[in-house]
């Protein structure tokens, strides 16, 4: 197993080195010069000097050539350290670490309940087969994977605005305020449409299967059956598709920030991005790289814990 | 002993599997939904904005904000701009983006994966690493990154053609946003298809029947073409219409964030971050394009199902 | 006393009477079991044979309700031991399966799930059913894999499924049908999947255990000639009927149904001449999408007549004075008459 682990996380290296390369050179090559820009958006007095912007432009290094730049980033990046932001000079590891905890509390809630959630309407769904119940959820699984979040989001803002009277909900107060209801459940509805088509696609098919008419005949009630036999080969599959949410999730928060306001890596990234502050930009696509990379690594690991066959085919692999 | 005499059972009708998919899609009264829907799409796309009353250009700063009336059925924006024409317009970009970057998409990613599933051993590990790195890169993120960076360049770029040809294509850098959203959205959505067209070169390698045919002498390329394309058609399909409703969405997002397609070209997108801005005073602004945009994207999802359910059945539903 | 009266004296421990069952299919319904009869003494061991298709297996699963939910029982009684359980409540029925009826499957592989330890799978029923602590039902449990020819069942009991072989698999399942104590056991062709010297461990095992065990037990197969020497009476069925029913020498030595001759005749056997053809049963499958009329076989049979097409023989006992009077045939022609029978 920790041979595994291993070779995984030595073929995530060569991986995040090339994206960052990749990144870092459409930054560097494309995007416009950032120092000019925050002279063309500085308030009006301010000249716009040729001449300043090549000497900050000097002092900064940002005239020296490209894989010299580069090899400088990834050395420091190497030591924990992302630079400066270009627009702020504050540190870009200040800025992350102000927004990632928000983005991450979010972000995870939403994960743990959108897979309880999901599952337990999945596999009630799968088990009522063709009936009513099962109509109406996969019915609302699709209505909800097919709209988008910032659609959804203004959506049940009007609603509960105009309909409610509540006020509008903005803003950021820690994990545990009424705010972060509303952004949350509209995080979660995505997702969790993923989740409820797999688990329901999982019960049928494990229906299906010959030792759950054995258990059956064997006469213990149909509760037992579905708590013991069903449920357990079900989540395979579903843990499988934790790696699609969360990179959905990742990518539905950088738009529910913005509609919900909440101070985190997405609304970073937005304004990161206008201002091509680019030690920002990449030090946010790392994150998440690694966050998405971690997050598959550990599904896959999850694979013996879950199935034993596949815990025997890994112990045979590894002899 | 006797022979025994024989009654045939009763003729079955001997369906091929493309009736069996349709008569299976035909049954499924959402996909049917969907499809309606889709085509209603595609039509307005084409032809909706000739058959607008304004053009989704067109000011009328006497008359911005108006809620819906018979002189604009969706109302007008605070530029006095008809919502309508612009939703119609709206559906125009969404189809032709969604489109573009399928295509290529598609381009890329069966070029790609028939290269990693036809040679094998090193080349396909490396055609299997490029798959998993770039599908593990958050999408949105990405392509925006590229947006916003290649952006300037090529409207350096064509600006300078157009100084040395002189040719009006190159002065409208709409284009250079066009090409943009769908050429990165390409980039990242590739490796799906890669995915089915490399899943399918190798399983057909595999299959005795496959062994058969080239122990019998049948060439690779009537091989491919026996087995591994109408065995792939389905599963293509079936990506296509998953394809075009995700690049429909994530064109929107892009737009809604401001990058991408940009006023005063209408993409439902930017009218749903517009509409924000003022739908507590105008909630019409906001409810077209969002509801087309919801509708849309739920009928690809409909469709989407459906041609799965019919063209991958299920035993014993 | 007569055999005849004998029969009627011993205790049944199962009396089936016109047991209906079909399928909701897309555009109608699928005749799995058309009118089946029969009973079982206590003690007793039926063959029940037939092939792919002909609703043996659905017939048994249909006593305890053991079905897919496209499939149900529209007619018919099942006395149980002299109790009527056609009715059965869904609890009712649970506590019958595994306590009083069990079941062995066909295919090991696939009938033990693979996600839980064998020796969980073995006390599952036994805990519920008999309210056991997980130690005394483990303990039992070792007991019966012993039973069963299972060496080191203490250990097995900590094991998964794919550990095991296949032979190994089977007596698991059979360890896990006799756990619970079952008065009756219903064994749907549990050697089919396996090679064919597991498959006569199998059958030895089976035989033994009735032996030890006074069971009552039903065996479903396709392969006629795995019956002789191993039960007492068979019933031979198609299309959702059955044809012909007698004690097993009978059955051998005088077949009385055409379907019965026919599959007799298709055993190959030491006599056999080499390089002849092997007989074999012309035309196809019944047709059971529709309610029957008719004997289910005419279509198939050299002897049929008008009647046969529309007419459903009924299942009747030979003339008096045969030597067998439990010797029971649905047909409408003597086909020892015919001279058929050689």
């Amino acid at each position: 197993m920790r041979r595994y682990i291993l070779s995984r996380l030595i073929r995530w290296i060569p991986s995040v080195f090339v994206l960052l390369l990749t990144i870092y050179a459409l930054v560097f090559f494309g995007a416009g010069d950032p120092i000019k820009l925050i002279f063309l958006q500085a308030p009006g007095d301010v000249a716009y000097d040729p001449a300043r912007v090549e000497a900050i432009r000097e002092a900064a290094g940002l005239n020296r050539p490209f894989l010299v730049q580069f090899g400088d980033y990834l050395a420091n990046v190497v030591q924990g350290d992302f630079g400066n932001s270009l627009v702020s000079g504050r540190s870009v590891n200040s800025m992350i670490q102000a927004a990632l905890p928000v983005t991450l509390q979010i972000g995870l809630s939403a994960i743990c309940i959108v897979s309880l959630l999901g599952i337990a309407l999945g596999v009630i769904a799968g088990l009522n087969q063709n009936k009513l119940l099962d109509n109406v959820i996969v019915g609302f699984a699709m209505i909800i994977w097919g709209i988008p979040v910032f659609v959804s989001g203004p959506l049940i803002i009007v609603v509960l605005v105009l309909g409610f009277n509540q006020d509008v909900p903005y803003g950021w107060d820690g994990l545990f305020s009424p705010l972060v209801l509303v952004p949350l459940l509209v995080l979660g509805l995505n997702p969790m449409a993923l989740i409820i088509r797999q688990a329901r696609a999982g019960v049928l098919e494990v229906l299906s299967e010959d030792y759950v008419r054995t258990a059956r005949a064997k006469g213990i009630p149909n509760l037992q059956v579905v708590l013991r036999h069903i449920m357990r080969p079900v989540l395979t599959p579903v843990v499988s598709q934790i790696g699609l949410l969360v990179i959905a999730t990742l990518n539905n928060s950088i738009l529910i920030e913005k509609v919900f306001g909440l101070p985190g890596l997405g609304r970073l990234t937005e304004t990161a991005i206008k201002s091509s502050d680019y030690p920002v930009i990449l030090a946010i696509v790392l994150i998440f790289s690694v966050v998405v990379m971690t997050s598959n690594l550990l599904v896959d690991i999850s694979y013996p814990l879950l199935d034993p066959r596949a815990a025997a085919k890994r112990t045979e692999n590894e002899e | 002993m006797t022979e025994l005499a024989i009654q045939g059972p009763q003729e079955d009708r001997q369906i091929s599997l493309v009736q069996d998919a349709f008569a299976r899609l035909a049954a499924n009264k959402l996909a049917v939904l969907g499809m309606i829907l889709v085509a209603v799409l595609f039509i307005i796309a084409a032809f909706g904005p000739w058959l607008t009353p304004y053009d989704f250009l067109d000011q009328d700063l006497m008359a911005r904000n108006q809620p819906p009336s018979w002189n604009h059925w969706f109302g007008t924006d605070d530029l006095g701009r008809d919502i309508l024409s612009r939703v119609i317009y709206g559906a125009r970009t969404a189809v032709v983006v969604a489109f573009s970057t399928v295509f290529f998409s598609l381009i890329i990613g069966l070029f790609i994966g028939s290269i990693g599933g036809y040679f094998g051993g090193k080349v396909d590990a490396f055609v299997v690493w490029l798959i998993d790195i770039t599908m593990s890169v958050p999408s949105l993120l990405v392509v925006i990154v590229i947006n916003v960076s290649l952006k300037p360049s090529m409207v350096n770029w064509m600006d300078a053609k157009f100084m040395e040809t002189g040719n009006e294509f190159y002065r409208n850098t709409i284009w250079v946003d066009f090409i943009l959203v769908f050429g990165s959205m390409a980039l990242i959505k590739w490796p799906k298809a890669a995915r089915i067209i490399r899943g399918q070169i190798m399983s057909v390698r595999n299959k005795n029947y496959v062994l058969a045919a080239e122990a019998l002498g049948v060439s690779t390329p009537n091989i491919i073409r026996r087995y591994v394309i109408p065995n792939s058609i389905g599963p293509v399909i079936v990506y296509i219409s998953a394809a075009l409703g995700e690049a429909m969405v994530l064109e929107s997002s892009f737009s809604f964030l401001g990058v991408g397609v940009r006023p005063p070209i209408p993409s439902w997108g930017n009218m749903i971050s517009d509409g924000l801005r003022v739908w507590q005073l105008y909630p019409h602004v906001l409810a077209a394009p969002a509801a087309a945009l919801a509708v849309v994207t739920i009928a690809f999802s409909f469709l989407g199902d459906g041609l799965n359910d019919a063209l991958n059945p299920r035993q014993w539903k | 006393m007569s055999a005849a009266e004998q029969h009627k004296r011993t205790e049944k421990i199962l009396e089936v009477s016109n047991l209906h069952t079909r399928f909701k299919v897309r555009d109608g319904y699928l005749y799995a079991v058309n009118g089946v009869s029969f009973s079982l003494d206590k003690g007793e061991m039926l063959g029940v044979v037939g092939e792919s298709g002909c609703g043996k297996s659905i017939t048994m699963m249909s006593l305890i309700r053991l079905l897919p939910p496209a499939a149900e029982v529209t007619e018919g009684t099942v006395l149980l031991d002299g109790q009527d359980i056609s009715q059965a409540s869904s609890s009712e029925i649970n506590a019958i399966r595994g306590a009083k009826v069990g079941m062995i499957f066909q295919d090991p592989m696939t009938s033990l799930n693979p996600f839980m330890k064998i020796g969980d799978q073995l006390i599952e029923g036994i805990r519920y059913h008999k309210k056991l602590t997980r130690v005394a039902a483990l303990e039992k449990a070792a007991k019966y894999l012993e039973l069963v020819g299972i060496s080191n069942p203490d250990h097995r009991l900590t094991e998964y499924p794919h550990q095991l072989s296949g032979g190994m698999r089977q007596r698991v399942m059979i360890a896990m049908a006799l756990i619970g104590e079952p008065d009756l056991v219903i064994c749907d062709e549990p050697s089919t999947a396996l090679d064919v010297t597991i498959q006569a461990q199998i059958v030895e095992l089976v035989k033994e255990l009735r032996e030890k065990l006074n069971m009552s037990i039903i065996w479903i197969t396709h392969d006629l000639s795995l019956l002789a020497g191993m039960v007492d009476r068979i019933m031979v069925m198609y299309g959702g009927q059955v044809v012909e029913e007698a004690v097993t020498d009978e059955l051998y030595r005088a077949p009385r149904h055409p379907y019965t001759i026919g599959l007799l005749k298709s055993i190959p056997s030491l006599k056999t001449e080499a390089g002849s053809r092997l007989p074999s049963i012309g035309g196809a499958p019944p047709n059971l999408f529709a309610e029957p009329s008719g004997c289910p076989f005419a279509p198939r049979c050299s002897f049929r007549t008008d009647r046969c097409t529309r007419e459903v023989p009924p299942l009747t006992p030979l003339q008096a004075g045969e030597s067998d009077p439990l010797h029971r045939v649905a047909c409408w022609v003597d086909v020892q008459q015919q001279g058929a029978a050689q």
